[in-house]
């Protein structure tokens, strides 16, 4: 487990370093100023403009610039944000919460409703049952989830009126930020009405989270499907068979098990796949996270909101990456003994 | 096959003839297939089949509905728009920008992603490692966030976001093409050839690319539905083709204003969109389907 943990923390390191590299090259490439660009100060004057310049090294060595990006990142100091002129690291540590927040709403609907389907499929392969939650798969692969929304939020909540359509929270509740995440908060704050500003919230997160679980869920379904059909061809199941251990005694004590070990490393590699829909998914829902954010500096050119934007979405995904291959590794010994290749 | 023998000759299809011989027994997949046929060529030959001019709009006829609706014209299967443009044309048109040009993109990702990873295969050392851990940093980041970086740097509109789309594909590309060339070269038949004296090129070129071209095959449907989405988002996010041009998420989005009053605008495109993507998925499912039972023969 050490040998494996070592090897894991280099790669994560390495993997860092040359996202790094990516974000710093970025300022070669937005058009306009490249010192505006990295700083987001439009209205320097050019005495100010002078200081940026020593501030960032931009005068020196490529690699005194990077270092000094480096540096700039680890103390906090990711510039202003050319929009708003408010700092990058404020706006961050309010709309990353958000993002994490459905994600991982999204990320738990998928996997309460794909794995168990999956399961099923499997367990029913090849009769009717399975291939009504293959079709199911295909299809729900297929919506496009900005049309999607657009259905559910038709749906929902104009015709039906059962969710919000818009935003987090009602803004009839006062919940001071103290985390970020807002469920925590929530819970954290001393407001008397805070169950009601709980429900509130849940109501609110249904829709969006549901939206975007939809295509991981088929995803996996199919995953389930074959890692469950994979394990129920296996000796020891075979083994336990010729013991007389009854269908369902087989299925929940042994083939359910191996084959949810299969399916973390999965959830981990779906989870940038989630991230894109959830960009897409927090525009509809006027979700205030931060794939809103960037696509809305994408309109305002706000290119330190961008450069930011993909140095903090991509480093929580690896995160997420890391955490679910230590857990896989946790559970499943055969995985830590395996060399790792790419 | 029912076909007389005359010769003692055998015959071994190509991995590919096996391939559509599998591929042809499953009607789901031929289904998705005839679907996939009739969209390339509503693509190709859109001018033609147009009822009207895409761009065309008639003051007379605004927000019409349907021809099922009422108040619909049969003149105007589908109705007409917010500027009075004919559907039916536009999304014939669009099947030209969002399919096509998701296809066209699809093919240039390929060739250069094709290229680069039989390159990589063949290198050896920390060269390579370094090269593949990139390609692993890159493939992590989302490909819509990584679509949007680039048209950050290019700037919004149709062609932009195309290279932006076919940068994001080619990485895997050359992922798939390095491991499958890479298990391809480890394998006796690889061997064989090169005792006989062929050169990696060659070998490449005759023993490798027939074996693995249904790999290519493969991710390509994967990467065109992949292709089919990231336009049409764009375009619904604003950052690809711009309005006047009938690209399906285009359409849609400018649809959503008149949701309400005319929700043939925002379901049509979306329907349209899911159409490309069910068969695209379809075929692929039908192709991944018939080499697991070649694999398994």
């Amino acid at each position: 487990m050490l040998m494996f943990t070592l090897r894991r923390l280099s790669l994560f390191f390495f993997t860092m370093v040359l996202l790094s590299i990516l974000t710093f090259s970025l300022r070669y490439f937005f058009p306009g100023d490249m010192l505006i660009n990295i700083s987001g100060q439009i209205n320097a004057n050019a005495a100010e403009l002078k200081q940026l310049a020593t501030d960032y090294k931009i005068h020196e060595s490529i690699f005194n610039q990077y270092w000094q990006y480096l540096t700039n990142i680890f103390q906090g100091n990711l510039g202003l944000s050319m929009a708003s002129q408010l700092p990058i690291k404020n706006e961050i540590s309010t709309l990353l919460p958000a993002t994490i927040e459905l994600s991982i709403m999204a990320l738990t609907i998928a996997m309460l409703f794909g794995i168990p389907l999956g399961f099923i499929a499997a367990i029913y392969h090849r009769k009717k049952i399975d291939n009504v939650i293959l079709t199911f798969a295909i299809v729900g692969h297929s919506i496009p989830v900005f049309w999607l929304g657009l259905l559910v939020i038709l749906m929902f909540s104009i015709q039906l009126a059962w969710f919000p359509s818009a935003g987090n929270i009602s803004l009839l509740f006062e919940i001071p930020q103290q985390t970020g995440f807002l469920f925590i908060d929530i819970l954290l704050s001393d407001n008397p009405y805070k169950w009601q500003a709980f429900i509130n919230a849940l109501s609110h997160i249904v829709l969006p989270a549901s939206v975007i679980a939809l295509a991981p869920a088929t995803v996996f379904i199919r995953l389930a499907r074959s890692s469950m059909m994979e394990v129920l061809e296996t000796s020891y199941i075979q083994a336990a068979k010729t013991k007389g251990l009854s269908f369902i005694q087989i299925i929940y004590h042994h083939a359910i098990r191996n084959a949810l070990i299969k399916m973390i490393r999965h959830i981990g590699l779906q989870f940038a796949n989630l991230i894109t829909f959830a960009m897409i998914t927090e525009v509809i829902f006027s979700w205030p996270g931060i794939g809103r954010w960037l696509i809305i500096s994408i309109g305002q050119r706000d290119y330190t909101a961008i450069q930011n934007g993909l140095l903090v979405l991509s480093v929580f995904i690896f995160v997420v990456h890391i955490i679910t291959d230590f857990i896989y590794a946790l559970l499943n010994p055969l995985a830590r003994g395996r060399r790792y290749d790419a | 096959m029912a076909r007389d023998k005359i010769y003692n000759e055998e015959e071994f299809p190509s991995p590919l003839q096996q391939l559509w011989v599998n591929f042809k027994q499953t009607n789901v997949a031929m289904v998705g297939f005839y679907g996939y046929i009739f969209l390339l060529l509503l693509a190709i030959f859109s001018p033609i089949v147009m009822p009207y001019n895409a761009m065309e709009s008639n003051l007379d006829l605004l927000l019409l509905p349907p021809a099922w609706d009422k108040l619909g014209n049969v003149s105007y299967l589908l109705g007409t728009d917010s500027l009075g443009r004919d559907m039916l044309s536009r999304l014939i048109h669009g099947a030209t920008l969002t399919f096509g040009l998701s296809f066209i993109v699809v093919v240039i990702s390929l060739a250069i992603g094709v290229l680069l990873g039989s390159l990589s295969a063949l290198t050896h050392g920390i060269k390579s490692s370094i090269f593949n851990h990139f390609l692993d940093v890159i493939l992590s980041i989302p490909t819509l966030l990584l679509a949007i970086i680039i048209v950050a740097i290019l700037g919004p509109g149709l062609g932009n976001t195309l290279w932006a789309i076919v940068m994001t594909l080619i990485p895997q590309f050359i992922h798939i093409t390095h491991n499958a060339v890479k298990e391809e070269f480890s394998k006796d038949y690889v061997l064989a050839s090169r005792l006989d004296g062929a050169n990696s090129l060659r070998i490449l070129q005759y023993s490798v690319f027939p074996n693995i071209i249904e790999k290519i095959v493969n991710q390509a449907t994967l990467a065109q539905s992949a292709a089919i989405l990231d336009i049409a988002a764009l375009g619904f996010l604003g950052l690809g083709a711009q309005s006047p041009l009938s690209e399906w998420g285009t359409m849609l989005f400018s649809g959503l204003d008149l949701f309400y009053i005319a929700p043939w605008t925002v379901y049509l495109p979306g329907l349209a969109i899911l159409f490309a993507v069910l068969t695209t998925n379809l075929v692929g499912e039908g192709l991944r389907h018939a080499v697991k039972m070649r694999k398994e023969i």
